[in-house]
């Protein structure tokens, strides 16, 4: 497959190659959805990188360290990850990533990991690895890359591994380098009610900037429940941001900045506005055939850009039983119905 | 009931002070209907709330037949022929000429057991011949019209008509009143026993498609449920589209400028049978005239909610507006492939959603039954609120009239100033009086109680009834009170005054129909006033009645002071897709013409946004 390859150039059956996200990125993009246009750094190319002389004697000398004790395997993890990052990034990397980086137009961009069997089987395992926000210059893209990689052996990586049963020397990660998107507001999108399941609910939580402060929990994001048959809002719960990622071009990074009172507390989307999301949610779960935990930006212009979906796991793994019996008689579950208290007080 | 924990305990009725100047108002009343001290410690442990959604004013003493005649309907059904299991009917108190109501359980354990099985067998006749019992009923309901059209009310002679003798009746004039009396509030009870025949069935077959969506789908909206069910014929657009025919064929005759003349209706109408093309017209009206123009301008259950055939205003505006837009080669018709296609394919994507294929079947199946029992549900207040009702009110205004001819009374209309019982008294006293040619106490007797009854109802109007009476227990089992009189949990809380401190520029109703619209908002408080709407505004009235279906075409959304999820309004809105909220209480108090308002029908609350230069 190479080094790096195109979003739209992958495919189902490159999930091994290019790892859960990116795959979920071309699902979006074949569909027509809005996705930020970007690459993929392939598991080969993770490969090709461990397998150099000295640093993979080096992994598996720490990974069976790590293997002694928690405290052991916190040290382990430290030293692999300047193992990654404080050595030059290998020149066929940075030959690729350069190349691909010059085709998407040499952007501010977003470079985020992409683990093989994340997304897919192992939910939890999302957002122990590292994403890497508004990076400028193939240089600092091909260094973020290893930063990615190293993330595959963070201290809760590594525990996660131990408890899966699983070694991270088999492990491998893809990395997928993106677009940056200015965002006005982003969140995230569950294709149902996360409180109580219902599947005829698309439930959106969104916040001012980038979507750090809502993945991070540092916002009492807006929430807002939309139907997914009529797309009518069905209610609206409105947070408190008084805190938003934006970019600062006189820090060259990405800063928190506070929001003033009045705006942290007026919505930050238009009913309008959330239907669209709604609607895009709608369709991602239609076609992919099971309810989805969206992650979306909302640019300066209002253009809503979908930055990552994976399958929703909480409610969808759960057994459902069904709530009646179609054989039971309807006279009988009538009957049930009207014998059903109605509690007029708490 | 008894042995439930009360949460909360609003006023005793026995607490409640009677308004100065209504001293004596419960001589209007039958003395059953009152709360009493031989009664007192059961009326004071149940829960009573004032019947905002069907009897909102203070009842006039003759008027309180329409909810005694419910009383008895609903009762029996739930008690004595379909043995709901766990609730007997709804018993009626009238406090201060305001109604209150209260359901009654069955308490005893062991009788709502023996309840099931008779319910299965009773309720599963009618589920399972629902249809061919529908057809029976709809024949009867009309055989049963045109028996009340068949009462003549009889002027009382100086002597009785000759007939008398050559047929040999043995019977006068006089007795046929009483007798035309008695069979004319027969007549009305009995319409009453067949509007419940099929009635609370329907609602448990809808109740059951209710509570499953609302299982399967906690967040789905009241009136998705009910736009999943909603049939296409329903008899209260027919008036409508009879109008769109009459507007149609105006044009075709050339005859529009005739109708748009500056003249009351009736006029119109003289002049149009003096030509061909003319009559032409009419014949198309008389055509049309019955039953679909015995159509109140209300709800039907006061006399003073008068029917198309009294006054046509009403038709004649939206018949007007209609002349207009087909003028312009506007379309009026409503749009009746997108609604049942809305209708499908709600049903299919929330079908699509359920997680197992139990309960796509299971689905399917409430589905099906709720639109099978829909049709009776929504057709059978033409039948009963407005074909009978309208024509059984003006028979009484005929009784009225033997009595204004006999001096009792100055006017027909005081007739309603009267109880059932009392008119029949009246009319005892009228008859034997003529047979007798001496004196009759009614004259002076029924003006001067007319005229106190006046004054006292004067001051009743004034008085704001309180919401609620008695002990609040922790639930009720009641399964229509949610649905025919929207008494839910966040209702009482409101009326406890839970919800805090009411703001002004807020008004709460139910959501009767999604959406939002902002625009001018126009207070109506009768049909008459319908033709001052203009488009775009939102219609905000006490109740938005069937027959002003033609005014939806024209607004952006409407609110209304009564009605819940099912009442014809928020039908009405949900069909033309405008945003509804219903039963606010007060909403034509609060709002003014020319305020601008936002109505979300999503979550049923109105805003004023803007007040109205003064």
């Amino acid at each position: 497959m190479g080094y790096v390859v195109p979003l739209e150039g992958c495919q189902r059956s490159s999930l091994p190659a290019v790892g859960g996200k990116a795959v979920g990125l071309w699902e979006l993009l074949r569909r027509g959805l809005p996705v930020p246009p970007g690459f993929a750094v392939t598991t080969e190319a993770y490969r090709e990188f461990v397998a150099s002389e000295g640093l993979a004697r080096e992994l598996r000398r720490w990974l069976e360290y790590a293997q002694q004790s928690v405290e052991a395997q916190l040290e382990a993890s430290g030293r692999i990850r300047e193992l990654f990052t404080e050595r030059q990034p290998p020149s066929f990397l940075v030959e690729e990533v350069a190349g691909a980086y010059a085709r998407l137009g040499e952007p501010p961009v977003a470079v985020r990991s992409s683990a093989v069997g994340e997304d897919a089987k192992t939910a939890s395992f999302a957002g122990e690895h590292e994403s890497f926000l508004w990076v400028c210059g193939a240089g600092e893209v091909a260094r973020a890359v290893l930063r990615c990689w190293a993330s595959l052996f963070s201290p809760q990586a590594l525990s996660y591994f131990a408890h899966l049963g699983y070694s991270p020397a088999e492990a491998a990660m893809g990395v997928v380098v993106q677009h940056m998107v200015d965002a006005r507001a982003a969140g995230v999108m569950i294709t149902l009610d996360p409180v109580t399941g219902d599947p005829s609910q698309v439930t959106v939580e969104a916040a001012y900037g980038l979507g750090l402060a809502v993945v991070g929990g540092e916002v009492t994001p807006d929430r807002f429940a939309v139907d997914k048959v009529t797309l009518e809002v069905r209610g609206v719960r409105v947070g408190n941001k008084s805190v938003a990622y934006r970019y600062d071009p006189t820090w060259g990074r990405v800063v928190a900045a506070p929001v003033a009172e009045a705006e942290a507390q007026r919505p930050c989307l238009s009913e309008h506005q959330v239907q669209e999301l709604a609607r895009m949610g709608r369709q991602l779960e239609r076609e992919l055939g099971r309810a989805q935990d969206v992650e979306w930006a909302m640019d300066a212009q209002g253009r809503f850009f979908l930055v990552q979906t994976r399958p929703e796991t909480v409610w969808s793994n759960r057994p459902r039983a069904p709530l009646a019996d179609p054989e039971e008689p309807v006279l009988s579950r009538i009957l049930r119905n009207i014998r059903i208290p109605m509690r007029i007080a708490d | 009931m008894a042995t439930q924990t009360v949460v909360h305990r609003f006023p005793s009725p026995f607490e409640v002070p009677t308004p100065t100047g209504a001293e004596g108002w419960q001589r209007m009343y039958p003395y059953y209907l009152l709360f009493s001290e031989e009664n007192r410690s059961w009326e004071e442990g149940m829960l009573w709330y004032q019947d905002g959604i069907h009897h909102p004013e203070v009842l006039f003493p003759f008027d309180t037949i329409s909810h005694e005649a419910w009383r008895i309907g609903l009762g029996q059904n739930n008690s004595r022929i379909f043995a709901i299991p766990p609730a007997y009917g709804i018993e009626q108190r009238i406090l201060n000429g305001y109604l209150y109501i209260t359901p009654v359980p069955v308490s005893d354990p062991k009788w709502v057991e023996e309840r099931v099985g008779v319910f299965m067998k009773r309720a599963g006749h009618y589920y399972q011949n629902w249809n061919a019992l529908f057809d029976r009923w709809k024949e009867k309901a009309t055989r049963h019209i045109e028996a009340l059209e068949g009462i003549q009310i009889p002027r009382l002679g100086r002597l009785d008509e000759e007939e008398v003798v050559t047929e040999a009746r043995g019977m006068s004039t006089g007795w046929k009143l009483l007798e035309a009396y008695e069979r004319l509030i027969d007549n009305f009870f009995v319409a009453w026993q067949y509007h419940f025949e099929m009635l609370n069935l329907g609602y448990a077959a809808y109740l059951n498609l209710y509570q499953f969506c609302k299982q399967a789908f906690p967040g789905i909206g009241d009136q998705t449920i009910a736009q999943m069910v909603a049939g296409w014929d329903l008899l209260f657009f027919r008036p409508d589209d009879e109008l769109k025919k009459l507007a149609r064929l105006a044009l075709d005759l050339g005859i529009a400028d005739r109708i748009r003349q500056p003249k009351r209706p009736e006029e119109i109408v003289a002049e149009l049978r003096q030509d061909p093309k003319g009559q032409a017209w009419v014949a198309a009206l008389d055509e049309a005239w019955r039953p679909w123009f015995f159509f109140s301008n209300g709800a039907g259950f006061y006399h003073h909610h008068r029917s198309w055939v009294d006054d046509l205003t009403v038709p004649w505006a939206a018949m007007k507006n209609y002349m207009e837009r087909m003028e312009r080669g506007e379309s009026v018709q409503r749009p009746k492939e997108e609604i049942l296609e809305r209708r499908e394919r709600l049903a299919r994507e929330y079908r699509e959603l359920l997680p197992t294929e139990q309960d796509r079947q299971t689905f399917d199946q409430n589905l099906a039954l709720a639109r099978t029992v829909a049709t009776y549900i929504e057709d059978h207040n033409f039948y009963i609120e407005h074909w009978h009702h309208t024509i059984f009110w003006n028979k009484m205004r005929e009784v009225g009239d033997r009595f204004v001819e006999a001096g009792f009374l100055e006017d027909r209309e005081d007739v309603f100033y009267l109880n059932r019982h009392e008119v029949a008294q009246a009319l005892a006293d009228l008859v034997a009086t003529w047979a007798t040619g001496g004196r009759s106490r009614g004259p002076a007797y029924w003006k001067r109680e007319v005229a106190d009854r006046k004054r006292i109802l004067d001051v009743l109007r004034g008085w704001s009834p309180v919401p609620a009476l008695g002990p609040v227990p922790a639930e009720i089992t009641e399964p229509f009170t949610v649905m025919l009189w929207g008494v839910t949990t966040e209702r009482v809380q409101e009326w406890l005054g839970a919800a805090g401190v009411r703001k002004d520029d807020e008004i709460r109703g139910y959501a009767g129909s999604p959406g939002v619209a902002e625009g001018t908002a126009r207070v109506i408080l009768s049909a008459s006033q319908l033709s001052e709407v203009q488009p775009g505004e939102i219609l905000v009235c006490p109740i938005t009645a069937p027959s002003w279906g033609p005014v939806f075409n024209r607004i952006a959304a409407a609110v209304s002071d009564i009605g819940g999820i099912m009442s014809h309004a928020a039908i009405v809105s949900r069909e033309y897709g405008l945003p509804a909220v219903v039963g606010t209480g007060d909403a034509t108090k609060r709002i003014r013409t020319g305020d601008r308002i936002r109505v979300d029908g999503n979550t049923g609350v109105v805003r004023i946004l803007e007040r109205a230069a003064r």
